[in-house]
C-alpha cells in the first residue's frame, strides 16, 4: 500500500518539478527582456545613423578643412607604402645576413646592403614628393570651404534622430511592458499553481531542518567486492561538504550511487527539493536526476570535444527547452526565442567563470585547466541546488587550487548552491569545507568539522600521516 | 549625439571610393547569404531543376538526367545516416529493408488500391516507423553496437517477406496522379521535380536538426555517454530517434524509387539486398558522416559516377562488382586514416589554401612584429 | 504419419545447423577478443569454400583434400585482416572496427569474381562429401551420410575447442584476453598473437562451416553464408556474449525454432513464407525478455 501512495506522491512531485522548470525558464526570459529590447533599439537606430551619414556625405566634402584633409590622405597613403617598404628593408637585411653566414665577403655584403637601403629610401622620398605635388594641385583646385549646408543638414538630421529615438523608446517601452506583464502573469499563475500543488503534498517523509541530502546505510556491492559498506552522512543546505579517503576508498562510487549511475545494493538516499518535498533518488533514472536540481562534474573530464564551449553549456540545458521535435525540424520562432534566452544565460555563466574568450572555440585541444572550468560552468547551467564535484583539483598546481577554492566559495555565495566534493588535496578540503566525511574501504571513518576529522585517531591512522596540515 | 560628427578624414576621396563602398556592401550581403547554408541547398536544387528543364527541352541527354534522379534518391537515404552515424555513432545495416517497405507500400497504394501519393507517403512512413520502433527498441536496450546485427537480420527478413507477397512490383504511369485527380498525371520528368523538392526539404530538415538541441544532445551522447546522462539526455530516446529518422528517410526514398522507376523485381534486383545497405554506408563514410554536402558527394561518387558515366563504358558494365570493390576499399582506407571523409579532406585543403594566401600577404618574414 | 515428417525436418536442418554453430563460435571468439562484431565472417567463410570448390571443379582434386586448403587460406585471411588492418588504423574505435568489417565485405565480394574462375560459372553444383542420395534409412526417416559427416565434424571440432579453452594454456590466454586485454597483457600474455590467431581460427571455422554448407546449397555468390551469419549473430545476442557456450546454445535454439515452425508449417502451409519472420520475431521476444542474453550477465561500467 505504501508503495502505491509513494507513486502518487511522485506524480504530484513530478508535476511540481516540471512547473518549477517552466518557472525558471520564464524568469530567465524576464532577465533577458532588457537585453532583447536594447538590441532591437540599437538595430533600428544604427540603421538610421547609417542613412544619415550617407546623406551628410554629399555636403561633407565641401565643409571640410581641405588642408587637414589632404594631409590625412598623404599620411594614410604613406602608411600603406611604409608597410611594403619595411618588407623590402627586411628582405635586404636578411639577404645580407644570409650572404655573411654563407661565408661571403663581409664588407662587400654590407656595402650592397647599404646600397639597397639607400635605394629604398630614395624611392620613398620620391613617393613623398609626388604626394606633396598632388596635394598642392588638389589645394589649388579646391580651396573653398562652406559648411553652411552641412551644418544645416546635420542639425536637421539630429532633430530627426532625437525624435525617432524618443518615438522608438516609447513604442518599445510599451511593448516591453506588455511582454513583461504577460510573462509576470504567467509566472504568477504558475506560482499559484505551484503553491496549490504544494498544499496537496502530504509528505510522510521529512528530513531534519536544513538537511538537503540524507544518505542512510548506503551499500554498493559489486559481486563480492564491497565498494561502499553501510555509509551514512547528511549534507546541510548551503554548506560545502567534503568526502575524503585514500584511493579506492569508494568515494566516486558514492557519487555514482547518488546520481544513479549505479543502483545501490541497499540504503536510502533522500533529497529535499523544498520544504515539504523529499524524494528518494533511487526511484529515478540517471537521466532524470538533473531535473531534480543535482548536477555534477566528472573525475575524467567528460567535456564534449566535438562542439564549441558555448554548445557544451547548451547541452547541459537540453531538458529545459520546451520545443518539440517538429519545432526543431523547422527552426520555428519558438525555438529561436528559446535559443536566444539560453545563449544569453550561457554567456552570463561563461563571463562569470572567466571563459568568455573561449566561447566559440571547439573544446578539442583546450588546456586542462580550461576544461575543468568548463565542467563546472556546465554544472551551473541547470540552476542546481546541489553540485557534486568529483576531484575538482586533480591536476591543478597550488595557485590554481587556491583559485578553485575561491571559485567554490563564490559559487556557494552567489548561486546559493550546496556543494559536495571529493578530493585528495587535503589543504583544499580542510580550508573550504564546512563538514567532512572520511571513508576508507567503503566504511566511514569519521564525520564532522575539519578540526574534528583531523583530530580523529582512525583518520590519522588511515592515511593522513605526517603530511597532514 | 557624437555619432553624427562627421569624421572628415574618412570621407570618400574620389568617385572610385564610392564605387568601392557599394561593391563592399554587395559583398557583405553575399557573405551574409553565404553564411546561411540553406541558400546553398536552394541553389543546388535550382541547378538540378534547370537541368531537368533543359532536358525536357532536348538540350541535355535525358538518360543522364535520369541517372542524376536515381542518384538523388539514394542521396535521400544517405541523408538519414548523417544523424544516425555522424551524430549518434550507430551503424545500421537495415536500410535496404526499409527502402523495400517504402517501395511496396507505394505499389500497394497506387497500383492495387488506387489511392493517392499522399496516402502512399503516409503509409510508408507509418509502417516503417512501427517496424523500426520495435526493432530499435529491442536492440538499443542492450547496447548501441547490437543495432547493426539486428538491422541486418530485419533487412533480410523484410526482403524475404516482401518477396513472398509479390515478387515483381509494377506501377502504371496512369496510376501516378497528384491528389488523385486523373487529369494531373505525372510523367517521369515531373517526378524528378518531386524528388528534388523532397531532397531540398530533407536537407533543410536535417540541417535544422543538426543545429538544434536535439543534434547537440546526440553529439553529447556520441562523445560521452556519462556526461549526456548526467545532464538529462536519455540515451535510449535519442538513439531511437536517430534510428527512426534514418528509416523514415529510407522509406521515403523507397517511395520515390517506385514513382520514378515504376518497376522493380525483388529476386533479380539488388535494391533490397545487403549490398545496397553496404553501398549507402560506404557513401556516407567516404563523403563525411557529419556533413550534409559530404554525404551527397559520397553518394554521387558511389552511385552517381557509375550511373552517369561508367555505364557507358563496357568494361564497367561487365564487371559490376568493381564498384563494390572500389567502395569497400575506400571505406576501409577512410576509416583507418581519414575518419572525417571527403568533408574533412576539403576542410583541410581550405585551411591550407587560406594559410597559403595569408603567408603570401605577409611576405616571407611573417607578420610585422613592430 | 507426421512424426516421421517431423523427424525428417529435424534431420534436414542438421547440416545448416552445424554450419551455424561453427559460425557462431567464430563470431563469438572474435567478439570476445577484439570487441567487435565481424560482419565479414560470412564472406571469409565463402572464400574458404571458393578455394575448395575452385580446386575441385577446375583442377579436379578430391574435395576432402582441398577442404583443408580452403580452411588454411581462410585462416591466413583472418590473421591478415587483424595484423594488416586493425593494427594500423589511426583512430579506430569500436564503431570504426565494425564499419571496417562491413567495408571488407564489399572488398571481398568485389574481388571474388576476379580471383576465382568458379565465380564465372553459370551454375555450381552442390558438393557434398558423399553424394546426397546415399544414406541410411531408419524407419521412415532417411539420413544422408553427408549429414552424419557434418554432425561428426562439428561435434569433434566443438568438443576439441572447448577442451582447449578450459584446459590448455592457450585457452586460458584467450579467456584472459577476452576478459580484459590490458590486464592480460600485463600478465605476460602476448595479446597481439592471441588476437591474430583468434581471427585465424574464426576464419577457419567459418571455412569449415561453408564447406559443409555447400554440400546442400550451390555456391552461387559470396553472399551464400549471409543467412548463416545472421543466425550466428542472433545466436550470439540470444545466448549472450558473456560466455563462450551461451551463443552455441543460442544457435541450437534458433535452428530448433526453425524445425518447430517447419513442423507447424506442414499443417499450415501458408505460413511457410513467413517462417523466417516468425523465428526472428520469437528470437526478438526472447531478447526483449533477457536483454543480456539467456546466459548473460549485466556488466557495470565504471564512470
Amino acid at each position: 500500500m505504501a508503495k502505491i501512495l509513494d507513486k502518487k506522491l511522485s506524480s504530484v512531485q513530478n508535476k511540481l518539478l516540471s512547473l518549477r522548470q517552466k518557472l525558471d525558464f520564464y524568469q530567465e526570459e524576464l532577465d533577458y527582456l532588457d537585453e532583447k529590447y536594447q538590441a532591437k533599439m540599437d538595430k533600428v537606430l544604427s540603421a538610421f545613423i547609417k542613412k544619415a551619414d550617407k546623406k551628410l556625405e554629399k555636403y561633407a566634402f565641401e565643409a571640410c578643412d581641405k588642408e587637414a584633409y589632404a594631409q590625412a590622405v598623404i599620411e594614410e597613403k604613406l602608411q600603406k607604402y611604409d608597410v611594403k617598404a619595411y618588407m623590402k628593408h627586411r628582405e635586404a637585411n636578411h639577404g645580407a645576413a644570409k650572404a655573411i653566414f654563407a661565408g661571403g665577403n663581409v664588407s662587400e655584403a654590407l656595402a650592397k646592403n647599404k646600397e639597397q637601403i639607400a635605394l629604398i629610401n630614395a624611392k620613398r622620398k620620391e613617393y613623398i614628393d609626388r604626394l606633396e605635388a598632388e596635394k598642392a594641385e588638389f589645394l589649388q583646385k579646391n580651396s573653398a570651404t562652406s559648411d553652411k549646408a552641412y551644418n544645416e543638414l546635420s542639425k536637421q538630421l539630429k532633430a530627426e534622430f532625437d525624435a525617432k529615438e524618443n518615438e522608438l523608446k516609447v513604442k518599445l517601452d510599451g511593448k516591453k511592458a506588455k511582454e513583461k506583464a504577460s510573462i509576470e502573469a504567467k509566472i504568477s499563475k504558475l506560482q499559484s499553481k505551484i503553491t496549490e500543488l504544494h498544499g496537496q503534498l502530504k509528505s510522510s517523509d521529512k528530513l531534519e531542518d536544513d538537511v538537503l541530502l540524507d544518505i542512510e546505510g548506503l551499500k554498493m556491492y559489486f559481486g563480492g567486492l564491497k565498494a561502499v559498506d553501510d555509509l551514512s552522512f547528511k549534507v546541510k543546505k548551503g554548506e560545502i561538504f567534503g568526502l575524503i579517503g585514500p584511493n579506492g576508498a569508494g568515494k566516486t562510487t558514492v557519487f555514482n550511487c547518488i546520481t544513479q549511475f549505479y543502483k545501490p545494493t541497499a540504503g536510502k538516499i533522500r533529497f529535499a527539493i523544498s520544504e515539504n518535498e523529499v524524494i528518494t533518488l533511487t526511484d529515478y533514472k540517471v537521466h532524470d536526476i538533473v531535473l531534480k536540481g543535482i548536477s555534477r562534474t566528472f573525475q575524467n573530464i567528460e567535456v564534449v570535444k566535438e562542439v564549441t564551449v558555448l554548445e557544451n553549456l547548451l547541452i547541459a540545458a537540453t531538458r529545459y527547452y520546451n520545443s518539440n521535435l517538429f519545432t526543431q525540424m523547422f527552426h520555428l520562432p519558438a525555438l529561436k526565442r528559446e535559443e536566444q534566452i539560453m545563449r544569453a544565460k550561457a554567456d552570463k555563466i561563461l563571463k562569470y567563470m572567466d571563459l568568455y574568450s573561449y566561447r566559440d572555440r571547439l573544446a578539442w585541444g583546450l588546456p586542462y585547466g580550461v576544461l575543468k572550468r568548463i565542467e563546472i560552468a556546465r554544472a551551473l547551467m541547470c540552476n542546481p541546488k546541489l553540485i557534486i564535484l568529483d576531484e575538482p583539483a586533480a591536476g591543478l598546481n597550488e595557485s590554481e587550487t587556491a583559485d578553485l577554492a575561491a571559485l567554490i566559495h563564490k559559487i556557494r555565495t552567489d548561486m546559493g548552491c550546496t556543494i559536495l566534493l571529493v578530493e585528495h588535496d587535503m589543504s583544499l578540503v580542510m580550508s573550504i569545507c564546512d563538514h567532512i566525511c572520511a571513508i576508507s574501504f567503503g566504511k566511514k571513518l569519521a564525520c564532522g568539522t575539519p578540526a574534528e576529522v583531523q583530530a580523529s585517531k582512525e583518520v590519522q591512522e588511515a592515511y593522513l600521516g605526517s603530511g597532514g596540515e | 549625439m557624437n555619432k553624427l560628427n562627421r569624421n572628415y578624414l574618412n570621407m570618400p576621396l574620389y568617385r572610385a571610393e564610392n564605387e568601392r563602398r557599394s561593391v563592399e556592401n554587395t559583398l557583405a550581403l553575399l557573405n551574409k547569404l553565404r553564411k546561411n547554408p540553406v541558400v546553398g541547398y536552394v541553389i543546388f536544387a535550382l541547378i538540378l531543376t534547370v537541368t531537368q528543364i533543359l532536358s525536357s527541352a532536348g538540350l541535355v541527354n535525358s538518360s543522364f538526367v535520369y541517372a542524376i534522379g536515381s542518384t538523388l534518391i539514394f542521396c535521400v537515404v544517405s541523408l538519414g545516416f548523417c544523424l544516425l552515424l555522424g551524430y549518434s555513432a550507430l551503424a545500421s545495416l537495415g536500410t535496404a529493408g526499409f527502402i523495400g517497405i517504402g517501395a511496396y507500400c507505394t505499389y500497394y497504394c497506387l497500383a492495387e488500391w488506387g489511392l493517392t501519393i499522399g496516402v502512399a507517403f503516409i503509409m510508408s512512413i507509418v509502417i516503417a516507423l512501427i517496424v523500426g520502433a520495435i526493432v530499435g527498441y529491442i536492440s538499443l536496450r542492450i547496447e548501441g553496437i547490437y543495432l547493426a546485427i539486428v538491422t541486418l537480420g530485419i533487412s533480410q527478413i523484410i526482403k524475404e517477406v516482401l518477396a513472398a507477397l509479390v515478387d515483381t512490383i509494377k506501377i502504371k504511369g496512369s496510376q501516378i496522379t497528384l491528389f488523385g485527380i486523373d487529369s494531373l498525371k505525372l510523367k517521369t520528368e515531373s517526378i524528378f521535380y518531386i524528388i528534388v523538392g523532397m531532397m531540398l526539404l530533407l536537407m533543410i530538415i536535417t540541417h535544422n536538426i543538426m543545429n538544434s538541441p536535439t543534434g547537440r544532445a546526440m553529439l553529447a551522447m556520441k562523445n560521452s555517454t556519462s556526461a549526456a546522462q548526467a545532464f538529462g539526455i536519455s540515451l535510449m530516446k535519442y538513439r531511437l530517434l536517430a534510428f527512426m529518422i534514418s528509416i523514415i528517410y529510407a522509406a521515403i526514398a523507397g517511395m520515390l524509387f517506385m514513382l520514378y522507376n515504376r518497376y522493380v523485381s525483388n529476386s533479380s534486383s539488388t535494391l533490397f539486398t545487403l549490398s545496397t545497405s553496404l553501398n549507402i554506408l560506404g557513401a556516407v563514410i567516404i563523403g563525411g558522416m557529419k556533413s550534409i554536402w559530404g554525404t551527397v558527394a559520397g553518394t554521387f561518387i558511389i552511385y552517381g559516377i557509375d550511373k552517369m558515366f561508367l555505364q557507358d563504358i563496357e568494361f564497367f558494365r561487365e564487371n559490376p562488382t568493381l564498384i563494390t570493390l572500389f567502395c569497400g576499399i575506400l571505406v576501409v582506407v577512410v576509416i583507418m586514416f581519414y575518419p572525417g571523409g571527403l568533408a574533412q579532406l576539403l576542410m583541410e585543403v581550405k585551411y591550407k589554401v587560406e594559410a597559403f594566401i595569408r603567408k603570401k600577404k605577409e611576405g616571407k618574414y611573417g607578420k610585422d612584429l613592430g | 504419419m507426421p512424426i516421421a515428417s517431423y523427424l525428417q525436418i529435424l534431420i534436414g536442418v542438421i547440416p545448416s545447423m552445424c554450419a551455424g554453430i561453427l559460425a557462431t563460435f567464430a563470431v563469438t571468439l572474435i567478439f570476445k577478443t577484439s570487441y567487435t562484431t565481424n560482419f565479414a565472417q560470412g564472406v571469409i567463410s565463402a572464400i574458404g569454400a571458393y578455394v575448395a570448390v575452385e580446386l575441385t571443379l577446375v583442377y579436379g582434386l578430391p574435395l576432402w583434400a582441398v577442404a583443408f586448403v580452403g580452411v588454411i587460406v581462410a585462416f591466413i585471411v583472418g590473421v591478415a585482416i587483424d595484423v594488416l588492418i586493425f593494427r594500423n588504423g589511426r583512430y579506430v574505435n569500436a564503431l570504426g572496427k565494425q564499419i571496417i568489417t562491413m567495408g571488407l565485405i564489399s572488398i571481398f565480394i568485389g574481388l571474388i569474381p576476379f580471383v576465382f574462375k568458379v565465380a564465372q560459372f553459370e551454375s555450381v553444383p552442390v558438393l557434398p562429401f558423399i553424394h546426397l542420395t546415399q544414406g541410411i534409412t531408419v524407419g521412415d526417416v532417411f539420413i544422408q551420410y553427408n549429414t552424419i559427416i557434418s554432425l561428426v565434424v562439428t561435434v569433434v571440432l566443438l568438443v576439441a575447442v572447448f577442451i582447449l579453452l578450459q584446459k590448455s594454456k592457450w585457452g586460458l590466454s584467450v579467456r584472459a584476453t577476452a576478459s580484459n586485454e590490458i590486464v592480460a597483457g600485463m600478465m605476460g600474455i602476448n595479446t597481439k598473437v592471441i588476437t591474430a590467431v583468434s581471427w585465424g581460427i574464426a576464419g577457419s571455422f567459418g571455412a569449415v562451416a561453408a564447406t559443409l554448407y555447400i554440400g546442400n546449397v550451390t555456391l552461387s555468390s559470396g553472399y551464400i553464408m549471409t543467412t548463416t551469419q545472421i543466425n550466428a549473430f542472433l545466436a550470439g545476442i540470444l545466448g549472450g556474449f558473456a560466455t563462450f557456450y551461451g551463443p552455441i546454445f543460442g544457435a541450437v535454439i534458433i535452428y530448433m525454432l526453425n524445425v518447430l515452425i517447419g513442423c507447424i508449417c506442414i499443417h499450415v502451409p501458408v505460413l511457410s513464407n513467413w517462417k523466417p519472420a516468425i523465428v526472428y520475431f520469437i528470437v526478438m521476444l526472447l531478447v526483449l525478455w533477457k536483454p543480456h542474453g539467456l546466459f548473460g550477465k549485466k556488466m557495470v561500467k565504471k564512470v
